[in-house]
């Protein structure tokens, strides 16, 4: 035995059902034999956003037909596995249970180990499968769903330096695109308008600025995009075109900036511990956007921090990334058998305090 | 390896298991509970299967039941269906709650599942499965046979007569299973008779002046 371990991956816990294969042998770079992603954005398009039980329903019925294309891409069949890795939270929770009792069945068919995986630590460890990260590096998670600056300490050991208190900037764009008649997913068609327009014109908030810490919002922005829209309505009974193009990029404007400099603050946390070498990664579909990119790339150059963005494909959600964490969990021996317990909600960081959902059901993430 | 059958569900508030070969029921278990069954189920199995002296690589087919029923509870049981299918390269096959409690009685029946919000499901061998008030059961139902959820109550609101259940449901799903393991069948589906509760989005976008 070489300690070569090669896992199967599944997600689903939100609008995307994934399964890859990915093999590690100690001292290498991580091979990713198979990455699936079978996206749902056709079915929800109609409803402006993402429909649960529509997405479970999707899930329920496709996980399998991933599995097999995945295993058949990375020519290999089940027996020749060490294991495999499921998302078990946080998520929406029809999808993660679907993914959760096929990956119980197909464990308990052909008697091979299963690991729990948070989806959050699946983004957070990417920048090890793509680029063999060492401990401590700092993570933005950035995405329709999620918006967090994660100290990752180690494959269990996650800080929360601060997050979204409210919406996540992906589900901005997408709601920003849906105000201005743009389609979906908004980042892309949000990013593309703003290209030809004018950041200045529209003088959008920059929320939470003012105060310290590493804290962010995006539901007033969104709020403050409305009533320029508005606005404009009442003025001439719709918007130009360029009104759109001056719209989208003032509010892309204000998101870059304030990631900027949230991620500023973030850096000085995590630099006071001086880490040998120093890294920013940043993982999620909206690190595809070039602004907000770009000024993350200049901040980290300023900072002499060297900057991490993995590939798209690897940034959204994947089941490549679960099947890595599992790889990386079962290594550390720290699986656990309650791990496997589907849940909604689940911080990577227990100590830190909620931000969002702090309900008696705890934080959501 | 044996001809056994393995037949499951947890499309209500229950969890329940039954291990079948040659028609013969080797094991069955049915346990009440409201919620867990995700984590109650896959134990479950192994202890029929043990308990009729199998393992996994004994089986010859996995019959699951496809509601309808509750959404969740449908799909916990279909999905671990489909990953065993794909695990031991056997068959997984769906069987509604309609044919597993209509299963091995003599007379035509009306079958009746709950469908919460004061609605059953129901379907028989002339009528497709369709969602009926309680208070509004369908008047040509008059005077059949009636099985499943509130039989008693429809018996005697149309005039009919109530029946119980030929078998346990997961023995029944199991059994069915068993019939149909000779023919293709498709993979395994919830059945669903309501529609997501989402409304397509209603605001307009803005008009695009030229």
């Amino acid at each position: 035995m070489d300690g070569t371990l090669t896992f199967l991956g599944l997600e689903s816990s939100c609008d995307d059902t994934a399964a890859a294969v990915v093999r590690h042998v100690p001292g290498q770079t991580p091979l990713i034999l198979s990455s699936v992603v079978s996206g749902q954005t056709d079915l929800h398009a109609a409803f402006g956003g993402v429909v649960p039980e529509i997405a479970a329903r999707a899930h329920a019925e496709r996980l399998d037909l991933c599995i097999e294309q995945a295993l058949q891409q990375a020519g290999i069949e089940l027996h020749e596995l060490d294991g495999l890795a499921v998302t078990s939270g946080p998520g929406l929770i029809g999808g993660v249970l679907s993914g959760v009792m096929t990956a119980k069945g197909i464990a308990a068919g052909a008697g091979l180990p299963l690991v729990g995986v948070n989806h959050l630590a699946g983004h957070a460890l990417t920048p090890r499968l793509t680029d063999g990260l060492a401990f401590p590096y700092l993570l933005l998670l950035v995405s329709g769903g999620h918006c967090q600056f994660l100290l990752v300490d180690g494959v269990e050991h996650f800080q929360r330096l601060g997050g979204t208190i409210d919406d996540a900037p992906g589900e901005a764009f997408d709601k920003t695109a849906k105000l201005l008649g743009l389609p979906q997913p908004g980042g892309p068609s949000v990013e593309a308008e703003a290209r030809q327009g004018g950041p200045k014109r529209f003088n959008f908030p920059r929320p939470l600025l003012d105060r310290p810490g590493c804290d962010l919002s995006f539901s007033g922005l969104k709020t403050a995009l409305l009533r320029a829209r508005d606005s404009l309505i009442a003025e001439k009974g719709g918007i130009t075109v360029q009104d759109r193009r001056d719209l989208c990029a003032g509010f892309q404007a204000a998101v870059a900036e304030v990631l900027a400099e949230k991620t500023r603050r973030a850096l000085a946390v995590y630099l006071e511990r001086r880490p040998a070498e120093p890294a920013l990664a940043v993982a999620g579909g909206v690190a595809a956007n070039e602004a907000i990119r770009s000024s993350l790339e200049q901040l980290c150059a300023a900072a002499q921090v060297r900057f991490f963005a993995p590939p798209l494909r690897l940034c959204t959600d994947n089941a490549a990334m679960i099947a890595w964490a599992g790889i990386e969990r079962t290594r550390s021996g720290h699986p656990q058998q309650s791990d496997l317990v589907a849940r909604p909600r689940w911080p990577l960081d227990q100590s830190a305090p909620a931000l969002i959902g702090s309900g008696k059901k705890g934080a959501k993430a | 390896m044996t001809d056994a059958v393995l037949g499951f569900d947890t499309s209500a508030a229950h969890c329940a298991a039954a291990v079948v070969s040659d028609g013969q029921i080797l094991a069955s278990r049915t346990e009440a509970m409201e919620k867990g069954q995700a984590e109650r189920l896959m134990p479950m199995l192994e202890e029929v299967l043990a308990e009729a002296g199998l393992t996994w690589r004994d089986l010859s087919a996995i019959g699951v039941g496809t509601g309808p029923g509750n959404f969740t509870g449908v799909r916990i049981s279909v999905a671990a269906a489909r990953g065993l299918a794909l695990s031991l390269g056997i068959p997984a096959i769906g069987v509604t709650t309609f044919d597993a409690l209509s299963f091995g009685l003599s007379a035509p029946v009306v079958t009746l599942v709950d469908a919460r919000r004061d609605a059953v499901w129901l379907a028989a061998q002339d009528l497709s499965p369709m969602q009926a008030d309680l208070s509004a059961l369908p008047d040509n139902l008059r005077g059949r046979h009636f099985v499943g959820h509130v039989a008693e109550a429809a018996a005697t609101a149309l005039g009919g007569t109530a029946v119980a259940p030929a078998h346990p449901l997961a023995v029944a799903i199991a059994l069915i299973a068993e019939a149909r393991r000779g023919t293709p069948q498709p993979r395994p589906a919830p059945l669903y008779l309501r529609a997501a509760d989402a409304a397509p989005s209603s605001d307009p976008p803005p008009v695009i002046l030229p």
